[in-house]
């Protein structure tokens, strides 16, 4: 009887959980020994990154709030994945999705039940027009969707600086980079957190499904993952490029939609937080899985709020960056490992 | 196990080819999931020899042949060089050791030059490099080893012929001592076959060797010094190949007798040949995808209950009517019918609808998506009926479920079929493409090169499936370089050059002499059946 460990081609979800739980430990383990040695007090630390995740309710809340715009730009990077497209540019629509939106609110009048459709479509197709060049150019010239969907996040991270400055400036003099207060809020079911959350939830899994248990799933997959096998089996491959980044940069509209009207309530410089940079981090660990998704924006949401409680305490923001590396590492091994299996097999 | 080494190394000594082997392989074991690749295999590689690797479909040649390159690592058993045990962790260690290896599926990078190729990742390459320093050390290289290539050329410009020199001056100018090659012939015409196998003899001589892998029977007889036969992972025999023949190789290979039956001869019951054309083509004309015209006014009726064989040297447009026949490529001019329908200017999609399979030529590149599941891949043609689809519901647990029995029915065991496609062996990948084709052409089947890649007994299983297709009256088009094989099965043969069709005879009046003048270039007419070559 010989034991070996063999490399399998499709992941064991048991075993899969359980290595992503033993990696984030050992992360955590780590960084308590970088601590402990650097002479921090564990306890204060620990109970204070503690309470304000997990440990209390505004914690909670603040996690509510970080992981409803990384699911939806996770989900956006994901699904332009599916078709064999990079949007990295989930950032810039974003943007976009936040810039319409906030229109939409501030020179749409009347009452909020009907105004914020209108603000959900807008965030939508606002994603939708930042990403239809690169789309176009990609599916008619070729021309790569990754150098041209990063360029667009400069410009709408900009374009966001110079409507909150200048036009759209809050005339209260309040502030000097952001709108006024707007006057629709997106509606919240528990304390701040608004109804995104449930939304992007629903949507993840409704595109899960839609990916797996419909045709036109099962054409994008073939699309994206072989062109020329696409042509020979008559699938419309430039078809199914075009819909299935055009609803990657809607879904990133949405994201930016929900955070300037749900969480922000105006539209000011810097709105974005990265948020479209971190869902290509998010993709990346869901590892393709829509539903991989929620639990990747989870994990992001947690070392993000962690992040920030650590700077609170006067741990200096290298190391937190340090330490979000040192997480997504483990558990970048902890993802291979689950492909893993030990077979014990007979000597023949 | 013991026993067996030493029985093997006092035949070696007895037949006269003595000398340390190169290369020994000493109970070497690999399993993948559910698969044992290679079990117990024991091999030696003699200097000067030119050794053929045989066995079916999965039988584990490729595998075996990864081990040794230091692609895989073997679960059991020692890899001995020169005599002493060796581990290779990466195929840039065994390359080191003088272990180069050219690939069923070549890996050069396309939009490079051939001299930009060579010296790719290679630590001779000098440290200041110009183009022309690089043209000038290849073009030395190349003339050392007498093989002709272009330095200049870009590598998507070459000819198959042209890139695999390319990719065997790679590995002799590591200065291999030992170079193997998988499958090399598949893609060659027999002029670049022939010119490969100077080569390789020339390079044995040197006191060098060479590990042959193929499924073409003649070949071997021809060019190996001996032969080793794998089946089932294990090795079955190493003999000199002076002592064998096609009949016993493969009883070998297979475990029991192929029996090569003439598959002209109908069954009683088989359909009639039709009188109507399924497929008719009118001066049909195509560009390839360069812009030059490589289809030039093709004239052909493909009746129901027919098999049409094309015949002609590689190269000569079969790739691009195979393409035209099915709507990948458009036609430039001419007209194209199937059953009396008009589809000269539809895409694939009306060509599917029409009950048209298509098993085209570079498998890998257009009839697999190799990164998606054995499932996925596998239900290409049928995703959109009942039962895998109701509306726009797709029910992957009926895409499963056929996609079982297609593996059944092309007798591939599949341990996992969530598994990538490309971790199949070539042949297997091969076996479910023709299967799956077979499932949806109810009116006509385009097969481009069908058996390349596959082991006798399922060249033979496959050309059974076609007289059953033929049998229950469907047209098949059956494009193929080799002779012996169109003759087996062809009702009639079209001969191509040059993207012309140089006459269509009946295969029952004419002898391989004449067919092979056609394919030279020169035309035959007949009454009836070239009436549209201008
Ligand atoms: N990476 C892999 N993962 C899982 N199974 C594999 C992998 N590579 C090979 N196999 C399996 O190992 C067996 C041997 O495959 P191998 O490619 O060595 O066959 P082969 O003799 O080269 O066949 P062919 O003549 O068809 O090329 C097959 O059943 C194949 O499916
Ligand atoms: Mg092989």
């Amino acid at each position: 009887m010989s034991i070996r460990i063999q490399r399998v081609p499709s992941e064991n979800v048991a075993g899969g959980i359980a290595a992503r739980l033993i990696a984030i430990l050992l992360a955590l383990l780590v960084a308590a020994i970088v601590f402990a040695i650097s002479g921090a007090d564990l306890g204060k630390l620990g109970s204070h990154v503690f309470k304000s995740t997990f440990g209390s309710r505004f914690g909670l809340m603040d996690l509510g709030l970080i992981v409803t715009p990384l699911i939806l730009t996770g989900l956006a990077v994901t699904v332009a994945m599916k078709v064999g497209a990079w949007n990295i540019g989930a950032e810039g629509q974003f943007c976009a999705g936040a810039i319409a939106a906030t229109a939409v609110a501030l020179f749409v009048p009347g009452p909020t039940i009907v105004v914020l459709p209108l603000m959900f479509v807008a965030g939508a197709v606002g994603g939708m027009l930042w990403i239809l060049i690169p789309t176009l150019a990609r599916a008619y010239a070729d021309v790569s969707e990754l150098i041209t969907t990063l360029l667009l996040n400069f410009v709408g991270a900009l374009f966001i600086y110079y409507l909150a400055t200048g036009p759209w400036l809050d005339p209260s003099g309040l502030s000097f980079a952001a709108t006024k207060r707007l006057p629709h809020d997106v509606p919240s079911f528990w304390g701040d957190v608004h109804w995104g959350l449930p939304i992007a939830v629903l949507l993840t899994i409704s595109l899960a499904g839609v990916l797996n248990y419909t045709r036109w799933g099962y054409e994008v997959r073939i699309a994206g993952s072989n062109p020329a096998a696409a042509r020979y089996a008559a699938i419309p491959f430039r078809r199914h490029l075009i819909v299935v980044m055009l609803m990657s940069g809607a879904i990133a509209g949405l994201a930016g939609m929900f955070e300037v009207i749900g969480t922000t309530h105006r539209l000011q410089g810097g709105i974005s937080n990265n948020f479209g940079y971190i869902g290509i981090m998010v993709a990346v660990l869901a590892r393709g899985s829509a539903i991989g998704v929620i639990a990747g924006a989870a994990l992001m949401a947690v070392i993000l709020k962690s992040g920030i409680a650590l700077q609170t305490q006067g741990v200096n923001i290298s190391t937190v960056l340090a330490l979000t590396g040192l997480i997504l590492f483990f558990t970048a091994i902890g993802d291979e490992l689950s492909h893993y299996r030990i077979v014990r097999s007979k000597p023949a | 196990m013991v026993m067996n080494v030493m029985l093997d190394v006092d035949r070696m000594a007895a037949s006269g080819v003595a000398g340390q082997p190169i290369v020994s392989l000493r109970g070497v074991a690999k399993h993948f999931p559910g698969v044992i690749a290679n079990q117990d295999v024991d091999f030696d590689l003699l200097p000067g020899e030119i050794h053929a690797l045989l066995g079916e479909n999965g039988a584990g040649k490729s595998t075996l042949m990864n081990i040794l390159t230091g692609i895989y690592r073997p679960d059991l058993g020692e890899i001995i060089i020169d005599g002493k045990a060796v581990t290779f962790a990466s195929p840039v260690e065994a390359i080191a050791a003088g272990i180069g290896m050219v690939h069923q599926h070549f890996k050069l990078v396309k939009a490079f030059t051939v001299a930009e190729n060579i010296h790719l990742g290679w630590s001779e390459t000098p440290g200041r490099i110009s183009k022309a320093l690089l043209e000038a050390r290849t073009a030395e290289i190349a003339a050392s080893l007498n093989l002709a290539v272009k330095p200049g050329a870009r590598v998507s410009d070459l000819s198959t012929g042209e890139q695999q020199r390319v990719e065997i001056l790679r590995v002799l100018s590591r200065k291999a001592r030992v170079l193997i090659l998988d499958e090399p012939t598949a893609v060659l015409t027999p002029a670049e076959a022939s010119e490969l196998f100077k080569a390789l003899r020339q390079f044995a001589a040197r006191g060098n060797a060479v590990i042959f892998i193929s499924h073409k029977l003649d070949e071997v007889l021809e060019i190996s010094d001996r032969v080793t036969v794998l089946r089932g992972g294990r090795k079955v025999a190493t003999r000199p190949t002076s002592e064998c023949d096609k009949r016993g190789l493969a009883r070998l290979m297979v475990g029991q007798e192929v029996v090569l039956s003439n598959m002209r001869e109908r069954k009683p019951g088989a359909k009639p040949i039709s009188d109507a054309p399924v497929l008719s083509l009118r001066n049909v004309s195509a560009r390839d995808d360069l812009g030059n015209m490589c289809l030039k006014n093709v004239t052909l009726d493909l009746r129901a209950g027919e098999i049409l064989g094309i015949a002609g040297v590689a190269g000569n447009g079969q790739k691009e009517l195979s393409q035209v026949l099915t709507g990948v490529r458009r036609a430039a001019s001419g007209e194209i019918r199937v059953c009396g329908k008009d589809l000269s200017s539809r895409g694939a999609e009306e060509f599917a609808a029409f009950g048209i399979g298509h098993i085209p030529e570079d498998r890998l590149h257009s009839g697999l998506a190799p990164a998606l599941s054995i499932t996925d891949n596998v239900v290409i043609r049928e995703y959109g009926k009942a039962p895998l689809s109701q509306g726009w519901v797709y029910r992957p647990s009926a895409a499963a479920a056929l996609a079982r029995s297609i593996a059944e029915a092309a007798s591939v065991s599949v341990p996992d079929f969530r598994m990538p496609v490309r971790n199949l062996s070539g042949g297997n990948q091969q076996r479910l493409v023709a299967r799956r084709e077979m499932r949806i052409a109810s009116n006509l089947l385009v097969a481009a090169y069908p058996s390349r890649g596959l082991d006798v007994g399922a060249i033979n299983a496959m050309m059974g499936y076609f007289t059953e297709l033929r049998d229950a009256g469907v047209g098949v088009l059956f494009v193929s370089e080799e002779l012996e094989e169109l003759f087996k099965l062809s009702d009639r043969i079209a001969v191509m050059f040059h993207g012309e069709v140089m006459g269509v005879v009946d295969s029952s009046e004419v002898d391989i002499e004449t067919i092979g003048l056609m394919m030279g270039g020169q035309r035959r007419l007949e009454a009836g059946s070239a009436e549209g070559i201008s």
